[in-house]
């Protein structure tokens, strides 16, 4: 049996459409329920629900094998996995954005960013020798430049309505992010069977999908 | 840090008694090296990013000095110039705590790990390849670890093959190297299609690891004399392993590029099954004698003792 982890929210349920599109079902029933573990109705699967940033946690320690989770994770944790497929799907853009287009040239001083992904946004400044003060926060960071926490923002962008609504508009792209499928190194040797039977499941589902 | 008490202890303690023994059944001395030294052995040892990786501190003469990241380093150096006059081969043993920094979020992480470790120094080819290789899966067999291990091989000959056929520059040679090795499938095929046929040999990485049939499929895509001689090599040493009855613990990981700058043949990785990471390493090592003033070929490996007793001790005993 595999385990997979899979990020609750926005990956999950197109996560699971694309698993039932390879042939992987989890029943209605069960999803409805509120259990954060479960199998498919084979068997030979089980899928744990944890939050994004887990996914890599629990997949780089084995405990599950693979993992169904965005790139921008995969970016700010630094994990050490394999990364056999892109799954193309919960599309986003991981981006800088500010009140001011200008902003990048007009701020005096040491510029201030607030964000969810730390890592992404010192890697993406430090590679340009620009020097920022990061504010690490867990949500609603687009709050962050209208009330005089920070300059500017480094966040994940779907459709970019929450944004606008927010006053800030994008000034630069750093990545695109979709939904990787994600391998445990230990696994991909002792499993091979079973992962490469889900490799390329999936394989043929999204290329039948194009 | 990490602390065994009573059971665990001794269960830590058997592991490394039998790995000991093993090690000394076939004859390898154990050899117990200085846990600081200077820091410069280290760089010369492991190449500079793997060594700063090291705890490093000064002497009062302001000398740099570091808790030692690995035992290699000092065995290569010893068998180079307090033992250069000895008749080869060399074989040496350890079980010895090595140091290294290691950013907390990745699953290895540990400062402190116990080598269980051996080289052979002084004989190249398949015979030598072969012998420790034999040697790493009787430890394993002892732990009864039997149908649960999986030892991987790979000669990084292979890739650095292609890489010098296809011309890549550092930087895109580093590229494929990386993309190879976390097995990124649509990225390869991008990246691969600018280079002609030698390069679509690592364009399907689920078709890199397997049995025989993974060197069958490269030799079909693969022309230059390097990589097909590292083939070859491969390929005896796989049917040296059939014939010992082995194949069932042993696969071939054509992917395994994770230390291409180390290691000059032979490449191995051990994996047991109730361990995220791999649990050892090793290989072919020609070059590294060599930076101490006496090139011989050399080989061995290591077997991470603390990720070892933790998988046994789960499992609840050694029977």
């Amino acid at each position: 049996m595999i385990t997979i982890a899979i990020a609750k929210g926005r990956m999950q349920d197109s996560a699971l459409v694309l698993l039932a599109s390879a042939g992987i079902h989890v029943s209605e029933a069960k999803l409805s329920s509120r259990r954060l573990a479960l199998s498919d109705e084979s068997g030979d699967y089980r899928f744990i629900f944890v939050k994004p940033a887990d996914v890599p946690v629990y997949v780089e320690h084995g405990i599950a094998d693979c993992g169904v989770v965005g790139r921008d994770v995969l970016l700010e944790s630094e994990a050490d996995l394999l990364l056999p497929l892109d799954l193309g799907i919960a599309r986003c853009r991981i981006v800088v954005a500010a009140a001011d287009p200008q902003a990048m040239t007009k701020v005096q001083g040491m510029i201030r960013v607030a964000t969810k992904y730390s890592q992404i946004t010192r890697a993406h400044f430090g590679a340009r020798g620009i020097p920022v003060e990061i504010i690490q926060l867990s949500g609603s960071v687009e709050l962050a430049p209208a009330l005089g926490l920070a300059d500017m923002i480094v966040d994940l962008v779907e459709t970019g309505v929450t944004l606008r609504e927010n006053g800030l508009t994008v000034i630069e792209e750093i990545a695109e992010s979709t939904g990787r499928l994600v391998v445990n190194r230990a696994s991909y040797q002792l499993k091979a069977g079973a992962v490469t039977r889900l490799v390329n499941a999936l394989t043929d589902a999204l290329n039948g999908s194009k | 840090m990490r602390y065994y008490i009573g059971a665990e202890a001794r269960l830590r303690r058997t592991v490394e008694d039998v790995a000991m023994s093993v090690f000394e059944g076939w004859n390898y001395e154990e050899v117990i090296t200085p846990s600081v030294d200077y820091y410069d052995l280290f760089e010369q040892g492991m190449g500079q990013r793997e060594a700063q990786r090291g705890f490093r501190f000064t002497d009062n003469d302001g000398r740099l000095l570091a808790l030692r990241p690995d035992v290699t380093s000092s065995v290569a150096r010893m068998a180079a110039t307090l033992l250069a006059e000895r008749p080869r081969p060399l074989r040496f043993c350890y079980a010895a705590p090595v140091f290294r920094q290691q950013s907390q979020s990745h699953a290895e992480w540990r400062r402190e790990n116990t080598q269980l470790g051996c080289e052979l120094i002084g004989v190249g080819g398949q015979p030598a390849d072969l012998e420790v290789l034999r040697l790493a899966a009787e430890i394993l067999l002892r732990l009864n670890l039997e149908t649960t291990y999986c030892i991987t091989i790979n000669n990084v000959e292979i890739f650095n093959g292609v890489a010098a056929s296809l011309n890549l520059d550092t930087r895109a040679r580093e590229q494929l190297r990386r993309l190879i090795d976390t097995r990124e499938a649509a990225e390869l095929r991008r990246f691969l299609n600018g280079y002609a046929n030698e390069g679509q040999a690592f364009a399907q990485p689920t078709q890199l690891t397997g049995k025989r049939v993974v060197i069958d499929a490269a030799r079909s895509l693969i022309t230059n004399a390097r990589s097909c001689a590292a083939l070859d090599a491969l390929d005896q040493l796989w049917t040296a392993i059939e014939s010992l009855g082995l194949e069932d613990s042993f696969e071939i990981d054509l992917g395994d590029v994770s230390s291409l700058d180390y290691y000059t043949g032979l490449c191995l990785k051990v994996f047991v099954y109730g361990a995220g990471s791999s649990v050892g390493r090793g290989g072919r090592y020609d070059g590294l004698t060599g930076s101490f003033g006496r090139a011989e070929p050399a080989v061995g490996f290591v077997l991470n003792l603390d990720a070892l007793t933790e998988v046994l001790a789960r499992r609840g005993s050694l029977d």
